[in-house]
């Protein structure tokens, strides 16, 4: 389905020069920002409100990476059962998207992240899966010694670990830790002050550390 | 290892079916084109009645997918809801009280008069959703000679509704 709405085409065309021309991020991960010469996402969005069609453009922007996200979190049947909600309830809320940021990315993550709570069953199943596939790619090395042996009980800790944080911190670890988010860009998703995602970032890293490594000994080496 | 980077080695990409993205895209348009333009009400509107009309239109959104159309209650002086209209696809059903107009709910009147019949996308996904919801399937979903695949359900009054999809990509 591609859109072919005239008047709304116009419109974006006259926006390259009178609405705002933006940097727009190409998503974290994907290397540095580009200059590109068409509107923002706010600016998209804000012409949203007046053609609600327009609102497809933020899909064709950034439903791929949204469901990549998805994806990492819950599987690829959950994920893809999520994705259009996840725009349905941009769309609804589309007022509420601060004009002031450029990428609508970090936005739909933070709804992408509401969401996940719902589907906790298969996010916890997901990771110990991987920890399981992890910890087996660990074991035919040539140290297959006690290094191997200690990743095969590290990553199932791993996965506990990041399960039992509360809510807020796994959020904030894993924006950072699997989809490459600046500290701004966790605090635009999950609509928090940057001294709160920061804290909450470090106690994520305290527990994980306490958990992974109980007393302070049994120090594991993977590499 | 530091604990970020022992989380990180956890991230593990899930593989997408092909349509996933474009499946997504009607979801967002349909939505939009919901809140954007209003349909021209069909000319025949089925006015069905129920003792408990709030109940009823919770039920029919939760099983059969339909969607009230914003705007349209009439509720008395007193804050009484008197009517609402539902739409589905193409089509409307008013949802009223029972006893105006002489009209009555299976639920009191022990019969039905008349049933419904609506055209759907999926009915396999219909009849799991309906089915879920605690809708009475009274003829199981299977396919028929004549090239469609139906099933029919009674809803929380015992209203009858008939769902039907055509056999092979309708």
């Amino acid at each position: 389905m591609r859109a072919d709405w005239p008047g709304l085409a116009r419109r974006l065309d006259r926006g390259v020069e009178d609405i705002h021309v933006g940097t727009r991020e190409p998503g974290p991960g994907f290397g540095k920002k580009e200059m590109v010469n068409e509107p923002s996402d706010a600016a998209v969005i804000g012409l949203s409100m007046e053609e609600p069609e327009a609102f497809g453009v933020i899909y064709d922007r950034h439903a791929a990476g949204v469901l990549r996200f998805l994806g990492r979190r819950v599987g690829a049947e959950v994920a893809e059962g999520l994705l259009g909600e996840l725009f349905r309830i941009a769309f609804e809320r589309r007022k509420t998207f601060d004009a002031s940021r450029a990428s609508a990315l970090p936005w739909l993550y933070g709804i992408g992240s509401n969401l996940l709570l719902k589907h906790r069953r298969s996010e916890a199943r997901r990771l110990r899966a991987s920890a399981r596939m992890v910890a087996a790619d660990q074991a035919p090395t040539r140290r297959a010694g006690a290094a191997a042996l200690d990743a095969r009980m590290l990553f199932p800790r791993v996965a506990d670990a990041i399960q039992a944080l509360p809510d807020g911190e796994r959020e904030a670890l894993l924006l950072v830790a699997w989809e490459d988010f600046s500290y701004q860009s966790v605090a635009e998703a999950l609509e928090l002050p940057i001294g709160t995602v920061r804290s909450r970032i470090n106690r994520a890293r305290v527990r994980l550390r306490e958990l992974v490594e109980p007393a302070g000994k049994n120090r594991v080496r993977t590499r | 290892m530091n604990p970020i980077d022992l989380a990180r080695r956890l991230r593990r990409d899930a593989a997408f079916e092909a349509a996933a993205l474009e499946r997504g895209k009607a979801t967002l348009m349909a939505a939009i084109r919901q809140t954007r333009a209003p349909r021209p009400a069909p000319a025949i509107v089925p006015q069905v009645p129920y003792q408990d009309i709030p109940a009823a239109l919770a039920f029919l959104e939760r099983a059969f997918g339909f969607r009230e159309v914003p705007g349209a209650r009439f509720v008395s002086p007193e804050g009484e809801l008197l009517h609402a209209t539902m739409e589905f696809a193409g089509g409307m059903v008013g949802v009223g009280g029972q006893g105006h107009h002489g009209a009555v709910s299976p639920m009191s009147g022990g019969a039905e008069s008349q049933f419904i019949s609506v055209q759907v996308d999926d009915v396999d996904a219909h009849y799991r959703r309906a089915v879920a919801a605690g809708a009475r399937v009274v003829t199981e979903l299977r396919d028929h000679s004549w090239g469609e695949r139906t099933y029919w359900a009674l809803d929380l009054e015992g209203h009858r509704w008939r769902f039907g999809q055509p056999i092979g990509g309708g």
